[in-house]
């Protein structure tokens, strides 16, 4: 029974060991191999004195090393932090400090990196050197990251001494955490979503079921580890023994590139946020590819334009379509097929109805249950898929995991989604926008506090104010109305340039704008919807 | 498009440097998200340091196309046109004759 996600390893790799599980270029690793190497991981972090329930950062790209590591935490029963190796070093110190992060994995390229962290998290002993370089530069160099005052860092060379045949009896229960997701949090400091094994194995099972996943197919997601939708691509691909196919990052940029890769590697499931379908579908040049193998196409993490869709769709009709939606807190929750054949789609997409074993119900206002098209109201999440709680915080987590409000009689978590919806014809929700602060960049969320935090990290500026502004392609813009405190002076580059070295480059914001003073309502507050309609 | 800064104009003489100077100011402002890259080079490969992502290349092919009245073509977007200031400033002028470096862009 596979009540782990390391479960559904074990079971690939006695089932297929030698289907490919994860290609990078001409290299793959097989699941027999995959399997091994993980538990050499496994037994490297013990040996390092990790145990079951500790958090282990992954300090690397999405790449046959990251997917060999993460096993390797799972296996050894700890849980994983993505750490991006591209966010500034003073957010990655924060997550690893917030987490308590004592060992990290990082791939020969970004060990160094890894390592120069512990001068802002000295609680940071070990860097685990995993993998040779697989589809990766090798850096130079990359275990002359030690230093005497510095983390222990072990190469790769005394991983692979570790034997590589199955571990013990699992320590971890389905409860336990499998990893942790750090998303933008309202104040300042990112927030750390925390999802269980079940919680996974809830969507990774309902997502392999619903795009019929096989030993055949070719899975790809050009996502980020720390973007949730990587655990479709790792896990759901890991549980049908399909292939992982890695795109080199230079090739995902380049539409017709990308086109061609999708081509050549025989892509047979897709999965993105829209604006890198929006790219292919207007510079890809996909009629110029048989991309016949292609047979599902998912988005997530925006709403895809409804133009940009239709080309997609015109341009390539053979895929299924398919829109999930969920915030990283509820894994994909809903999920929506657009009917093949579709005519010009003047509205976008539904985001449908709840995935199994999930109930999604919308409260209005008033408190009832939106049960009928036209009425709105906020959407609920119940189910074996929502997240745990945020990491070390759990006053936020009691505002957002409430009780279920139309079931009195035990206590039963619901995630509070903060996203408005409202019901079509056909039963499906519609997305109408948000409750609060949240605003979606490049299918990134961003809290806006959080940017606006960082600017009043500055000196200088008195008040600032961070306001969404509608862009086709990149979902929203985010404009800075900022106020410099009396004589100072304050220039865009040197606010850009302030935020770069405090958030990620989606974070920063597109537009800055100064003023004397910021517009008040009645109450005091500073006009936000005023703001927001002079920005037009 | 809503929000959109006007990007500052080159002055001047039809100096072949001008064209640099817009495109890096562009991307220094609007795409460069590791503020150790700053001041960019001309000749720093936008690739290998992470500048470029997708949905920079998109802005990036946005802002050459309305800012000097051209269309970029599927087959043009590849790294040899878009890996540096200097490797972009070298397709545009190879566009219409070199029209777009020496009128300084009609945007």
């Amino acid at each position: 029974m596979a009540y782990l996600l390391q479960h559904l390893l074990r079971d690939s790799a006695a089932r297929a060991p030698r289907r490919p599980a994860v290609a990078v270029g001409e290299r793959s690793l097989t699941y027999a191999e995959l399997d091994g190497l993980s538990n050499q991981v496994a037994r490297a972090l013990l040996a390092q004195g990790v145990a079951p329930g500790d958090r282990v950062g992954i300090f690397a790209p999405k790449s046959a090393a990251a997917v060999v590591a993460l096993f390797g935490v799972l296996k050894a029963g700890a849980c994983y932090i993505p750490l991006d190796p591209k966010s500034p070093a003073a957010r990655l110190a924060a997550i690893m400090t917030d987490s308590g992060v004592t060992v990290v994995l990082a791939d020969q390229a970004t060990a160094p990196q890894a390592a120069a962290m512990a001068s802002s998290v000295p609680q940071l002993r070990t860097v685990i050197v995993v993998g040779p370089h697989w589809g990766r530069e090798a850096a130079a160099g990359a275990e002359a990251g030690a230093t005497s005052q510095g983390p222990v860092v072990v190469p790769w060379d005394e991983v692979l001494a570790e034997p590589a045949g199955a571990l013990g009896a699992d320590a971890a229960v389905d409860a336990d955490l499998a990893y942790i997701l750090y998303t933008s949090g309202s104040t300042g400091t990112p927030k750390g979503v925390m999802i269980s094994h079940r919680a996974s194995l809830t969507f990774v099972e309902w997502a392999t079921a619903c795009t019929g996943l096989g030993e055949q197919d070719r899975v790809c997601s050009p996502a980020p580890l720390h973007f949730d939708l990587s655990v479709f691509d790792i896990f759901a691909t890991c549980k049908a023994a399909a292939c992982m196919a890695v795109v080199p990052e230079m090739t995902s940029i380049f539409p017709a590139r990308l086109a061609q890769w999708l081509e050549r590697e025989q892509i047979s499931v897709w999965y993105s946020v829209p604006s890198v379908l929006t790219m292919l579908a207007t510079y890809g040049n996909l009629r110029g590819f048989d991309l016949s193998r292609l047979r599902a196409i998912i988005f997530a993490g925006e709403v895809f334009p409804a133009k940009h869709l239709t080309r997609l769709m015109a341009e390539l009709p053979g895929p299924r379509y398919l829109n999930w939606y969920g915030p990283t807190e509820t894994n994909v929750c809903t999920w929506y097929e657009v009917p093949p054949g579709s005519a010009e789609l003047t509205a976008p997409v539904p985001i449908g109805k709840a995935c199994a074993n999930t109930d999604a119900f919308a409260v209005t206002s008033e408190g009832g249950r939106v049960s009928k098209p036209g009425e709105e109201g906020e959407l609920y999440v119940r189910g074996s898929g929502l997240m745990s709680g945020y990491w070390g915080d759990k006053e936020k987590t009691r505002r957002v995991l409430v009780g279920n409000p139309f079931q009195a009689a035990y206590d039963e978590p619901a995630y509070r989604t903060g996203d408005l919806v409202t019901l079509d014809d056909e039963g499906n929700y519609v997305f109408l926008g948000r409750r609060d602060g949240m605003v979606k960049t490049r299918g990134y969320r961003v809290e806006v506090g959080e940017v606006e935090a960082a600017l009043y990290e500055h000196p200088a500026i008195r008040e600032a104010v961070v306001l969404p502004v509608p862009d086709e392609m990149l979902g929203s813009r985010l404009r800075a109305v900022i106020c410099v405190d009396g004589p100072a002076e304050l220039t865009r580059e040197e606010v850009v340039d302030h935020c770069r070295r405090r958030l990620p480059g989606y974070m920063v914001p597109d537009v800055v704008e100064f003023r004397e003073t910021l517009p008040r309502t009645s109450t005091g507050k500073v006009d936000r919807t005023g703001l927001a309609e002079h920005g037009r | 498009m809503a929000g959109r800064e006007n990007v500052r104009k080159p002055h001047g003489t039809g100096e072949d440097t001008q064209l640099e100077a817009v495109i890096n100011d562009f991307i220094s402002r609007e795409l460069v998200q590791d503020a150790s890259l700053l001041p960019l080079g001309n000749a720093t490969s936008l690739l290998e340091t992470g500048v470029l992502d997708s949905l920079g290349l998109l802005r990036l092919v946005v802002f050459v196309q309305e800012r000097f009245g051209i269309t970029v073509d599927d087959v043009d977007l590849v790294p040899e046109h878009f890996d540096s200031v200097d490797a972009i400033c070298a397709y545009l002028r190879s566009r219409d004759g070199g029209k777009v470096g020496q009128a300084g862009g009609n945007g």
